[in-house]
């Protein structure tokens, strides 16, 4: 019973994290039909921006998370502004913005690699504490993650199925020039995407370096994980991101306590395969329209 | 496999680091054979260091870059090897396979002028290098930690011959392991609960030899392993290993997978509910930044290393001018390695008449010659290679003579702030073990 709960609440962990991290990723491609190379890169930047503001700066730590999280926005803000918005009406719009968007990943890795070096800074966003279920502990830590990734998808979701803004995104997502006959400014309606994308990966970010460290690299790994969830849920369904996340990291959790920890990435890697051959617009649908 | 008796140790320790203190201040002095204007005026000697700026081990990596540019100051501050001036290159191994690391150390080369390639480890099959310093006849000398060093150049030593790891290898670890929990339990200082280890290993070859090593030896030690796992890099939750661990409580853990981030992310994890565990963590938890992360759960962890900085004159005087240079964060564990290994090379080097550049055999095997037969005492102790593998001798294990080999150190943090202490072997040892404050019996 106690590694049943124990695989549960790693799972949910995991998933959180992966979730924050993945429905930024299906917002864009369901909305822009980009797959942003450089999502990996937002989460890297907040954590940093947070880390510097509250380490460096001595800003109290809420508003450090605050400003980390900003920073995402403002990252993808940059990135639209001077990056996609130039290359959004070309043909080869899909393939080209990849290349575009892994080069600005590679670039702003090497930034932060030169401003903060590569030792492993300790993120402050911290919660100490935990709680007691039986003989298996929950941390508040891992409380606080799952609270903050539930909140900020759900305000996700309300967003875009409850307000004329996101009946903006998901109309500008079906049909671009219908969208615009209809009074949509579609070229708005991208820099918010991206301001929303870069928010909730700069969130990933700091709560995944809330659990490791700090590394210009870190965001590679779950960029990976998140780009697998966004398949096996249909890219650009961004609530099926967000329970296949969850499931996904349950999963994992289960096959590393059953079957060994080495496992856990293959299988899901494998589950991509079987998804992509059985079913290949993903578990929650069709391709190219942001669905809720 | 010998260990010294308490009683010994006391009483000899002083006098041996004072006397192991003076020689290697003989050494750095001897390194340069030159003068100080000279050294000005000469030619630069490039040595080139494949070293990983970035990626999973760089926390490593910027202290081995510290260590060579150290070293390569206070050469030239001394007037060079043999008049002429070391200058450091750098190229970037990205904690990669075998791809980077050969285009890194063939770049320094070619495009660099390396005449030596000096680096810490690098991961990948650890016997890329030694191709590339065979096919260019320059010096290499590395800390890799690799039997597959022993096994490439003691296999050919004809094509390998410039290729030195200046530290034993990983199978060590084992042995040294087992040997030293027997000797906690015989001595009276620590009763496991039992004799089970759980063995936590990561995807590195390094990491797996150890935990293999431990795992082929432990029934000859009278310990059984209860878990082997294999986590990936990077590890941040550690639910579902720790849920073994406490299902089956077992005496000792062991984790090799050595990344300091992911080592103090595990003793945070694990302290929310301990067992009552005796807790090994390979390697990183030498590194500042795990007790960076882990803070009051570093402390009473127990680490090991064959290439630590020893206690005594020469390791804490390296130590104080280290952190003094780069700042207090910094780790001169990893950076003594670089530090002693250009050291050596500058006296090899100036006792063989000079460096020659690439693809000079002729007088780079001079160089190999030296290095082969002499004797050097840096920060981390004693470098002596045996001839036929060009791997550095392990004291206790293959020799009895701290003199005469590398020691394999085991410490324990007593706090955060602080690298932690030396409790083994003789005569380097400066505290006592103590038993770790989660175990309640």
């Amino acid at each position: 019973m106690d590694a049943i709960l124990q695989i549960v609440i790693t799972g949910l962990t995991l998933g959180s994290m992966y979730a924050l991290g993945s429905v930024g990723l299906a917002l864009t491609y369901g909305t822009m039909g980009m797959f942003n190379m450089a999502h990996g890169v937002f989460m890297t930047f907040g954590a940093y921006a947070s880390y510097t503001a509250a380490t460096l700066w001595g800003v109290p730590l809420p508003f450090a998370i605050l400003l980390g999280v900003m920073a995402g926005g403002f990252i993808g803000a940059s990135m639209h502004l001077f990056i996609v918005r130039f290359m959004l009406h070309r043909e080869d719009f899909q393939t080209t913005i990849m290349v575009a968007t892994a080069g600005v990943a590679i670039l702003f890795q090497d930034l932060i690699l030169k401003q903060f070096g590569a030792y492993p800074f300790k993120q402050p966003a911290q919660i100490e504490g935990l709680y007691r279920i039986g003989n298996t502990v929950v941390t508040y830590q891992s409380l606080a993650i799952m609270a903050t990734a539930a909140v900020l998808i759900s305000a996700m979701a309300w967003l875009l199925t409850k307000t004329r803004f996101g009946l903006a995104i998901r109309a500008t997502a079906m049909n671009q020039d219908a969208a615009k006959l209809m009074g949509v400014k579609t070229e708005l309606t991208y820099l918010q995407v991206m301001i929303i994308a870069g928010t909730l990966a700069a969130a990933a970010g700091i709560l995944i370096s809330s659990l490791a460290s700090l590394s210009p690299a870190m965001g590679t790994n779950p960029l990976i994980r998140a780009f697998v969830i966004c398949v096996v849920a249909g890219l650009g369904s961004v609530t099926g991101a967000g329970l296949a996340a969850i499931a996904l990291g349950v999963m994992e959790a289960a096959i590393g306590y059953y079957f060994g920890v080495r496992y856990g990435f293959p299988v899901m890697l494998g589950l991509v395969i079987l998804v992509l051959i059985f079913k290949p617009a993903g578990l929650f649908g069709k391709q190219g329209v942001v669905r809720a | 496999m010998t260990e010294n008796s308490k009683t010994n140790k006391l009483a000899s320790r002083r006098g041996f680091l004072k006397t192991a203190g003076l020689g290697s201040i003989g050494g750095v002095a001897a390194a340069s054979l030159g003068t100080a204007a000279s050294a000005q005026s000469g030619e630069p000697i490039v040595i080139g260091g494949p070293i990983q700026m970035t990626g999973g081990g760089a926390a490593d990596g910027i202290e081995f870059k510290q260590g060579l540019e150290m070293a390569a100051e206070e050469i030239n501050a001394a007037g060079g090897i043999l008049g002429r001036p070391v200058k450091i290159v750098v190229a970037d191994t990205e904690s990669g396979g075998d791809d980077k690391i050969t285009s890194a150390g063939q770049r320094l080369i070619d495009r660099d002028g390396a005449s030596a390639l000096i680096t810490g480890y690098n991961f990948g099959s650890q016997v890329a290098l030694q191709n590339v310093a065979a096919d260019a006849s320059v010096i290499y000398m590395h800390a890799d930690t690799a039997r597959a060093h022993t096994s490439l150049v003691g296999g050919d030593p004809e094509k390998y011959w410039s290729s030195f790891m200046y530290c034993p290898s990983e199978v060590f670890y084992g042995f040294a392991y087992l040997n030293f929990i027997k000797n906690l339990e015989e001595t009276g200082q620590f009763t496991g609960a039992n004799k089970k280890i759980a063995l936590v290993t990561g995807p590195i070859q390094y990491s797996i030899n150890i935990a293999n090593s431990i795992k082929e030896e432990a029934a000859k030690y009278g310990y059984e392993i209860s878990l082997y796992e294999t986590v990936e890099a990077p590890t941040n939750d550690w639910g579902p290993t720790l849920a073994k661990i406490r299902e089956d409580e077992p005496g000792f853990i062991v984790i090799t997978h050595f990344f300091p981030g992911d080592q103090a992310q595990f003793m945070k994890q694990f302290l929310t509910n301990p067992t009552n565990s005796l807790v090994y963590l390979q390697y990183g938890a030498s590194l500042a930044a795990f007790r960076d992360i882990a803070e009051e759960a570093s402390e009473d962890v127990l680490y090991a290393t064959n290439i630590g900085v020893l206690s005594g004159d020469v390791g804490t005087d390296f130590t104080a001018r280290y952190l003094a240079k780069y700042g207090e964060k910094a780790s001169a564990n990893g950076g003594a390695q670089t530090y002693e290994a250009l050291h050596m090379f500058a006296q090899a080097a100036a006792m063989a008449g000079g460096v020659g550049e690439a693809y000079d055999d002729v007088q780079n095997k001079k160089i190999a010659d030296r290095l082969r037969t002499m004797i050097y005492r840096g920060p981390t102790g004693t470098i002596r290679f045996n001839p036929e593998t060009q791997q550095a001798y392990s004291y206790p294990v293959e020799t009895n003579d701290p003199s005469l080999g590398m020691s394999h150190i085991f410490s324990q943090i007593e706090k955060k702030e602080e690298n932690g202490k030396i409790i083994s072997p003789t005569p380097y040892g400066v505290t006592e073990f103590r038993t770790p404050k989660w175990i309640k019996s």
